[in-house]
């Protein structure tokens, strides 16, 4: 296990790296002017103020310096300070994360027990009414932009039957069932988003691994049709899906930012559209930074837990590339 | 002597774009009880598939038209597959092609062996790996307390086909069906396999198909043959009776075409002139007459029917007739 | 052997949309963008077909021009994506050793940030407009179009005929052009179906949170923002507009899968 981790971690760190740089560098080379930003433009201000101010933040020096001192304070959890409102970004983000965390959690767990139930389901008898009900409900959930879904429940559960509210957010610690509460709408309509590409998925890697010849030997010694899916098909075809699951978080973690500022949560990604309106480069920088180490994170706990799963991955001391 | 198993009428198709074509055509045999029987054919014969029909693992879009399977008294087409399934295993086991794509690869193979055993009889886990290991030892897998805990792929072809085989032996059948269980490994190896199953076969007295395109592997391993050829049954006999007096034209041909580097190097291989015919392109009357040497009128027009010529079984209007003339050219 | 029918729903349903959005001058009864021609929030009616929006303009003439705007944009992304996506993947795929090796690095990376905050970053910088938004959107299409390139030009180049062609002399160079690149458009056509439905859903997304193109113009995405802000006065302010994003990005998807089954199943039919 342990070379397979170091190499995985390994690519983790470099393209973890890679995007890092890249956001800080679309930051610095487009155009716009932070500092301006931050004076408004009602402000008279004169070159020198500007200057001054531009020094105070560090923006005179050589990018390459700019970045690694950027990267060094990163490491050490400084963010630095939003330009607006002066609080560290670390704090910022710090504060807005949970209910991130919360929506993701619940998206995730929403997307991966639908996608348990669907594709299974649909393998059982490919072609059959269910099978084809199923399919129409992916290829359809596929081309629905996440907040049509929300718009859509709004319109029903809020506005219609007046069951569930459709804005707003109540931490946790001051009520349990009301954070529930509130946290429904937007969980479905994220969960209802990445539930159609798990299901594709697994689906399709399902209906191959029923074809292979050790399903076929199950089938030989006697065993039930349930006992053969749930102990030989589906866990087959877990490991590939694992996989896409990281990569079904990210797109989570993108969709989540849109969901937030639809449903008037507080979390990091209402922050970065708060902070893109004011032009807060700061923040945004810090919230894309605390993503990508989400979403690369997660990917590379997907890629330890594909080697649980899979003794193949887990134990070869060489990396065999069979498929 | 009573059989073990007793095909009748077998009759499979496929799907084609001329509408439904049969690639099993109206195969009836027995076995037996205790005898091994080879059955040769080249890819594509329907060999494979009438082995499958024997554990009823026929999937779509291939499918049973015809025909009754008789396992001891008990016929199995046309019971629920909710009852077959308690036979699986437990009347009829089969080993596969492949061993490396036969265990599932992410499983123990001790696991594996247990799941069957468990599933046959009424024991707990630890009773069961007791067995499994048992069983792993029978089929000759050394160190099998400790191997019971391996993975698939952390064990070569030879001992892969063995777990296969305790696998298939573990539910206790009477009837073993082999599907080309040697092809995928090296021939040393081979030779080891076929000798265990020979082991196996004579210590608990199982009845045995040998699925094979080897006749050679079929010689050295079964007491009686049946030759198949584009979905029929053309000659059946035993070992002695057809490599040293065949009767039908096909068997005689294919024969003929194995090369046997030991007799002479300098003698030429004769190949068989033509093609199979696809399934959905079969002749009228006898399936080989487009490619037989002796091919006559008659052939062309009706199907030889496989009936009893010289103390065997085969399907040819001249066998009689070349059974004299020993087929000299 | 059977083909299916050459007529495509899918297909039609895109030219059809791609005319309305054309004819939208001519085919809007109203001026898109003045307002009290009919009462504010008016629900739908014989004269104003799609009702009305908070200040009485009509939401038909609306969403007819909106169209206009959010499929230049997506076209354009399109187009570009392609562009670039092709010669990422091309390079990547032609050239392999390191410069593969880097360049599909840079393609995870790219695809590892969210797209919305990316879009969120370059949009906040230089500002919404019909020039941006199409760049930003074809940026972020770009990487899965190379590894869809790149992955098609290796199997290409490592297929019998090119290494027979290679073999016998024939330039690398001369090879793509002629041989290899015929060979994957079809599946680069899929990808631009694909692409295009990306396209539309992040054109959408981007002006839904304040990212789109400014007032009074409105794309798609713009109309839903403003619809949804007054979501609890009238319900198909918003409904409209997302039915028009929803059956676009369906038609291109479906198109897309129809291209790529009938490409498999000529394939398989050889």
């Amino acid at each position: 296990m342990g070379k397979f981790l170091i190499r995985r971690a390994t690519s983790s760190l470099i393209v973890l790296a890679m995007s890092v740089v890249m956001v800080f560098m679309s930051i610095r080379i487009l155009p716009g002017d932070p500092v301006l930003a931050k004076l408004g433009a009602a402000t008279e201000v004169t070159p020198a103020a500007l200057k001054a101010l531009r020094e105070e933040a560090g923006l005179n020096r050589p990018l390459l310096v700019q970045l690694f001192s950027w990267i060094s304070r990163a490491l050490h959890g400084d963010l630095g300070v939003s330009y607006f409102s002066q609080f560290p970004v670390t704090r910022l983000v710090a504060e807005r994360i949970p209910v991130t965390l919360e929506l993701t959690f619940f998206i995730i767990v929403i997307a991966v027990v639908l996608s348990l139930i669907l594709a299974p389901l649909s393998t059982l008898k490919p072609g059959s009414i269910v099978d084809r009900v199923i399919g129409y409900f992916t290829s359809t959930g596929l081309s629905v932009p996440g907040f049509v879904i929300g718009i859509i429940f709004i319109l029903i559960f809020s506005l219609q039957l007046q069951w569930l509210p459709s804005r707003g957010y109540v931490p946790m610690s001051e009520g349990v069932a009301e954070n529930l509460k509130l946290m429904i709408l937007p969980s479905i309509t994220g969960g209802l988003t990445a539930t159609p590409y798990l299901v594709r998925y697994l689906r399709a890697s399902m209906l191959e691994i029923k074809q292979s010849p050790f399903v076929r030997t199950a089938e030989g010694k006697g065993l039930s049709s349930a006992r053969i899916l749930f102990r030989h098909i589906l866990p087959n075809s877990l490991v590939p899906t694992l996989t896409m699951l990281g990569l079904i978080v990210g797109y989570t973690l993108s969709g989540v930012v849109v969901i937030e500022y639809m449903f008037g949560l507080p979390g990091i990604g209402s922050l970065a559209i708060e902070s893109s309106f004011k032009r807060d480069y700061v923040v945004i920088q810090g919230v894309a930074l605390t993503i990508i180490s989400f979403f690369i994170l997660t990917t590379f706990l997907f890629d330890v837990l594909c080697g649980i799963v899979d003794p193949r991955l887990r134990l070869s001391k060489e990396q065999k590339s069979e498929v | 002597m009573k059989n073990a198993l007793i095909v009748n009428n077998l009759t499979l198709s496929v799907p084609s774009s001329k509408g439904r074509v049969t690639v099993v055509d109206d195969v009836s045999f027995d076995i037996p009880a205790g005898t091994k029987v080879g059955l040769v054919g080249e890819s594509g014969s329907g060999k494979s598939l009438t082995a499958y029909s024997l554990m009823r693992l026929i999937k779509d879009p291939v499918r049973i038209d015809k025909g009754e399977i008789y396992i001891g008294d008990r016929e199995i087409l046309g019971m629920s597959m909710k009852e077959f399934r308690h036979m699986r295993g437990n009347d009829i086991s089969m080993i596969y092609q492949d061993p490396m794509s036969a265990l599932n690869p992410i499983m123990r193979i001790g696991a594996q062996i247990i799941e069957s055993i468990q599933l046959h009889s009424d024991v707990n886990h630890s009773q069961a790996r007791k067995l499994a290991i048992e069983h792993l030892a029978s089929v000759g897998i050394p160190e099998p307390d400790r191997r019971i805990d391996s993975y698939p792929f952390e064990m070569s072809g030879g001992m892969l086909q063995r777990v296969v085989i305790a696998i298939a032996l573990s539910g206790e059948p009477k009837v073993l069906i082999a599907d080309e269980a040697t092809t995928a490994l090296d021939v040393t190896t081979q030779d080891r396999v076929l000798t265990l199953i020979d082991k196996l076969a004579a210590e608990r007295g199982l009845s045995v198909l040998l699925i094979t395109h080897d006749l050679g592997v079929a010689a050295q391993f079964s007491d009686e043959i049946m030759v198949m050829y584009a979905g029929k049954l053309v000659e059946r006999g035993s070992v002695n009776q057809i490599f040293s007096n065949p009767v039908h034209p096909y068997t005689k041909a294919l024969l003929d075409s194995r090369c046997d580097y030991t007799i002479d190097v300098t003698k030429p291989i004769n190949s068989i002139a033509g093609q199979p015919p696809r399934p959905d392109n079969r002749p009228e009357g006898c399936v080989f007459s487009p490619r037989c040497e002796h091919v006559q009128l008659q052939c062309r027009e009706g199907v030889p029917p496989l009936i009893s010529v010289q103390d065997r079984l085969a399907a040819c209007f001249r066998a009689d007739e070349l059974f004299h003339v020993g087929m000299v050219h | 052997m059977k083909f299916k029918s050459r007529f495509s729903f899918s297909g039609f349903l895109i030219l059809l949309i791609l005319g309305i959005c054309l004819a939208a001058p001519i085919l809007s009864p109203y001026d898109p963008n003045a307002i009290g021609v009919a009462d504010s929030f008016s629900g739908p009616t014989g004269k104003h077909w799609f009702g009305a929006d908070d200040l009485g303009r009509d939401l038909l003439s609306r969403i007819l021009y909106g169209g206009r705007i959010t499929i230049l944009i997506a076209m354009s992304a399109t187009l570009i994506a392609l562009i670039i996506g092709t010669l990422w993947g091309l390079t990547a795929g032609v050239r392999r050793g390191w410069v593969d090796e880097f360049l599909m690095r840079t393609a995870d990376a790219t695809m590892a940030i969210p797209q919305i905050l990316f879009a969120l970053v370059c949009i906040s910088a230089v500002g919404a407009s019909v020039i941006s938004l199409p760049i930003v959107v074809g940026i972020l299409l770009s990487p899965t179009t190379a590894r869809m390139a790149r992955s098609a030009v290796v199997t290409e180049l490592s297929s019998d005929y090119v290494v027979a062609a290679i073999a016998s002399g024939t330039k690398r160079s001369r090879l793509i052009i002629s041989e290899v690149m015929p060979n994957i458009a079809p599946q680069l056509l899929v990808q631009l179906s694909i692409n295009a439905a990306a396209a539309v859903m992040l054109e959408a997304t981007l002006s839904f949170i304040g990212l789109g193109i400014q007032p009074p113009n409105a794309s798609w995405g713009t109309l839903m923002l403003q619809g949804y802000a007054k979501i609890w006065n009238t319900y198909w302010f918003v409904f409209f507009p997302a039915m028009a994003v929803t059956i676009t990005i369906l038609a291109f998807n479906a198109y897309g899968e129809r291209i790529r089954v009938t490409m498999d199943s000529r394939r398989s039919s050889i």
